[in-house]
């Protein structure tokens, strides 16, 4: 990696305030490199305000955003010629075929009439549609729309794509096909991309990096692997001795924090396993779950304001 | 879903080619969307079914014209004026496309939520509006010109000597004049009224409803000022309430003699001439605005 390779979106102190006081993004200062990058937070934290200030549709209330080096506000413009965007919801119509669809876009894109014909067809082939963009939109499966949705992002042959909660409404295969199409298209064609989404367990997988933001703010953005080291913890569950075990954890150097009845154990390597394996069965306990967490978003937003219960009362 | 599995491997042997070719700019952009728009609104490109109302709209529009051809001839003088074409079936035939068609340009859009990917890419808020405007329009014109040039092709046909064809021409121009101003004002008014909502069904009711009932309205307070010939205020005035009989209060104004839908407005002329220009801002403004609103949510 190059020392600084120059940033894809930086923003400076953005902040949008919509009508009636409601605060969606509140002074976000954020600077993504290139690659894969996921861009996480609950639902309301300003994801989708933050997507729209980059496409130019929302003027920021203040502060500024740059896409690519260029200023969204000012040259928003250039930036969507730039740009590939896969929106949250529904957004097909029904009555079409994927090739005409995705045709048109490509024109909407300033493709050329048999250019947007060419890459229409190559764009639905990447994402894997083949025979199938012949058949009206209206007959696909949910997973073959988001894939649709995808291609019409693509067409355009964009720099950036943004990608809002793609893996939305597929089920567990279509999410890990959706995600690894999505990885490829990161690796192998040249394409940075910010996916925006609520599930941090999913999409960490394939991000080289994570943007966390919360009610606006920037929570932390890193290396996708200082966060999972940071995020990663053991789930232990106890039937009884909840209190014992998190005592005897931090005897031998382990800060648990109890949560709904389970011990949280940060997992620092494969030595953790061994320490609540040995403490377990010095206390004779019985233990009925030992697993690796995948945080939700939602904890690891969760672990500051924890930090005190964190302290264990011996 | 095992297929995507093999499908995403796929890819990885096709390999991704970019696009480093020329780009249309974006009036290019707005020029392809017009057209695809201008289309559409006859149906085309798309399924059978698309095309059963503008193309029997279309037939209806051109019988006064085929019959005309017909009667002159037989030996009769032309039937219909150009200026005023055969009223009623204007009226009641561009309302029917509009209503048709207007929630088939904007409605289908909004319901299926297609209208960010439009917005993301280099179109800015206002040229969607714009372009859907202007293939309504040229819809319109299409609907409302072609039955007065076959009228005027088939007056000539039998006409004897240029002095007649001359004639003819003069009496055509203005005609088709009008059928420009018909067309940009009740393309603005389609589409404003078509894009408040997704339903296609409730655009096409409101849009319907809409049209027909100021142009009831218009005619039964005519009526009941004593008709078509009379000059009383209240009769000149009668037709104010409904943009078809606006526009046939314009032409009147404009001088046109013939007699359409409404009184002679007289000194109202004007008035008439200021309400149809403020129907068609005040029509054009708000579908900008109900788009600058759309491309934010």
């Amino acid at each position: 990696m190059p020392p600084t390779p120059p940033a894809v979106i930086e923003t400076r102190a953005l902040t949008k305030v919509y009508p009636g006081h409601v605060t969606a993004l509140d002074g976000l200062t954020v600077s993504v490199a290139p690659g894969v990058t996921g861009l996480v937070g609950a639902n309301g934290a300003g994801k989708s305000t933050l997507i729209k200030i980059l496409l130019g549709l929302l003027p920021p209330t203040k502060g500024q955003a740059k896409v690519l080096g260029h200023d969204c506000g000012s040259s928003a413009d250039t930036i969507r010629t730039l740009l590939g965007y896969m929106p949250e919801h529904d957004c097909l119509p029904p009555d079409v075929t994927a090739t005409e669809f995705v045709t048109h876009l490509g024109r909407m894109s300033g493709l050329p009439p048999t250019v947007a014909k060419e890459r229409a067809a190559e764009s639905l082939r990447h994402v894997g549609l083949h025979e199938e963009r012949y058949r009206q939109i209206g007959t696909y499966s949910t997973g073959m729309k988001q894939r649709v949705k995808l291609a019409q992002a693509l067409v355009g042959d964009p720099a950036l794509l943004l990608l809002d909660e793609p893996t939305n409404g597929l089920d567990p295969a279509g999410r890990t096909a959706m995600l690894e199409l999505i990885a490829r298209i990161g690796a192998e064609f040249g394409i940075s991309i910010v996916i925006a989404s609520h599930l941090l367990g999913e999409i960490e997988r394939i991000c080289d990096q994570l943007v966390a933001i919360d009610a606006g703010r920037l929570l932390r953005a890193d290396t996708i692997t200082s966060f999972t080291q940071t995020s990663q913890v053991l789930a232990v569950e106890v039937t009884e001795g909840l209190a014992q075990l998190q005592a005897e954890l931090a005897a031998r150097g382990l800060a648990a924090a109890v949560h709904a009845k389970t011990l949280l154990v940060p997992l620092g390597g494969d030595g953790t396993y061994d320490v609540v394996r040995d403490c377990v069965a010095d206390l004779a306990l019985p233990l009925c779950r030992l697993e690796q967490r995948r945080h939700q978003v939602e904890e690891l937003f969760r672990d500051d304001q924890d930090e005190q219960e964190r302290v264990p009362h011996a | 879903m095992p297929d995507s599995l093999q499908a995403a491997g796929v890819i990885h042997d096709l390999g991704y080619r970019g696009y480093d070719g020329p780009r249309l700019g974006r009036s290019q952009i707005v020029r392809a969307l017009t057209w695809h728009s201008f289309r559409s609104s006859f149906g085309i490109g798309r399924g059978a079914k698309a095309k059963i109302i503008p193309v029997l709209a279309f037939i209806a529009m051109c019988l006064p014209a085929l019959v005309n051809a017909f009667a002159v001839a037989r030996g009769n003088s032309r039937l219909f004026g150009y200026d005023v074409y055969s009223p009623t079936l204007r009226v009641v035939v561009v309302t029917l496309f509009i209503a048709a068609q207007a929630p088939e340009l904007v409605s289908r859009d909004l319901r299926s939520r297609v209208l960010p990917l439009y917005f993301c890419r280099p179109l800015r808020p206002g040229d969607y509006p714009l372009a859907k405007y202007l293939a309504l329009t040229g819809a319109l014109l299409l609907l409302i010109e072609v039955p007065l040039l076959i009228l005027y092709a088939g007056t000539i046909a039998s006409a004897s000597g240029g002095r007649a064809v001359w004639h003819e021409t003069r009496a055509l121009i203005p005609g088709l004049g009008i059928g420009l101003m018909w067309a940009v004002l009740m393309a603005a008014i389609g589409l404003v009224l078509a894009s408040r909502t997704g339903r296609r069904a409730y655009a096409t009711g409101i849009v319907a409803i809409t049209c027909f009932l100021t142009w009831s309205l218009s005619l039964l307070l005519l009526q009941a000022e004593g008709g078509m010939t009379a000059t009383s205020t209240g009769a000149r005035l009668a037709g104010l309430f409904s943009p078809f009989t606006i526009l046939d209060g314009v032409r009147m104004w404009l001088g046109g003699t013939s007699p359409g839908e409404v009184a002679n407005p007289g000194h109202y002329g004007p008035l008439y001439g200021v309400l149809a220009v403020v129907l068609l801002a005040a029509s054009l403004g708000g579908l900008a605005a109900r788009y600058r609103k759309v491309s934010q949510a």
